[in-house]
C-alpha cells in the first residue's frame, strides 16, 4: 500500500469514527453522515491547502506542519499573545483608575476574541508575505 | 549576507514538479515555492534533504551572497 493510500484509508476510518460518535450521542442519522462526510472532505483537502504535509508513517497524526508553516504558526501565536496581554494590561489600568467599578467579565471575552482575530490575521498576512 | 538559490533551475533540469519534490522531502508545495522565490530561508536539514532529493551538491543549489551582490 502506498503512503497516500494508507493516508486516505486511515482518514476514511477516522471520519467514519467521527460520524459514529455523533450517531451514538443521539444526533439524527443524517447529522452523523454529514459530520463524517465533512471530516473526510477536510482530510481530502488538507494535503493541498499548503498548511500541512502528509506523513503517513505517523498514523493518526499524519497531517503535520512543515518548518515554514510551524514558523508562521509560532509568529502568529506570539503576536496574538502580545496583543492580548497588552489589551488586558490596558484594561486593568483603565479600571484601576475607577476603583468603584469591577472589571466586567464580558471585557475579558472580547480580549480572547481579539487574540483569536490577531492570530488568524497574522497567519494569513505571513502566508501571503511568503507566497 | 543573503542566502541565494537556483532550486527552480535544478528542479527543472531533473524534470521534477514542485509537488513531487515537496513530497520527497516532506514539506508542502507552498514551502518549495517560497524557497524558490527566496522568501523563505530553509533550515540546514531541509536544504540537505533538497540536495539529496535532487542528487546535487548543496553548494550548487544554495550559496551565500554578500550585500553587494557577489559571492563572499
Amino acid at each position: 500500500m502506498t503512503g497516500m493510500k494508507a493516508y486516505y484509508l486511515s482518514r476514511a476510518v477516522i471520519s467514519a469514527g467521527f460520524g459514529l460518535l455523533f450517531g451514538l450521542s443521539g444526533s439524527p442519522w443524517w447529522t452523523a453522515v454529514l459530520v463524517g462526510a465533512v471530516a473526510f472532505a477536510w482530510f481530502l483537502a488538507a494535503p493541498h491547502i499548503g498548511r500541512y504535509s502528509v506523513h503517513p508513517e505517523f498514523g493518526v497524526t499524519a497531517l503535520r506542519r512543515d518548518e515554514r508553516a510551524q514558523g508562521i504558526n509560532d509568529k502568529a501565536a506570539r503576536n496574538a499573545f502580545v496583543i492580548s496581554m497588552l489589551a488586558a494590561g490596558g484594561m486593568i489600568a483603565y479600571y484601576a483608575a475607577f476603583p468603584a467599578i469591577a472589571v466586567p467579565v464580558a471585557a475579558l471575552r472580547w480580549i480572547l476574541i481579539l487574540g483569536v482575530v490577531v492570530y488568524y490575521v497574522s497567519d494569513i498576512w505571513l502566508r501571503r508575505a511568503q507566497a | 549576507m543573503n542566502l541565494r538559490n537556483r532550486l527552480k533551475e535544478i528542479r527543472l533540469e531533473k524534470n521534477l514538479t514542485q509537488e513531487t519534490l515537496a513530497g520527497s522531502v516532506g514539506v508542502t508545495r507552498q514551502t518549495i515555492i517560497a524557497v524558490e522565490k527566496e522568501k523563505f530561508v530553509p533550515s540546514v536539514r531541509l536544504a540537505l534533504q533538497i540536495a539529496l532529493a535532487l542528487d546535487t551538491p548543496i553548494d550548487r543549489i544554495f550559496w551565500l551572497e554578500d550585500s553587494q551582490g557577489g559571492k563572499p
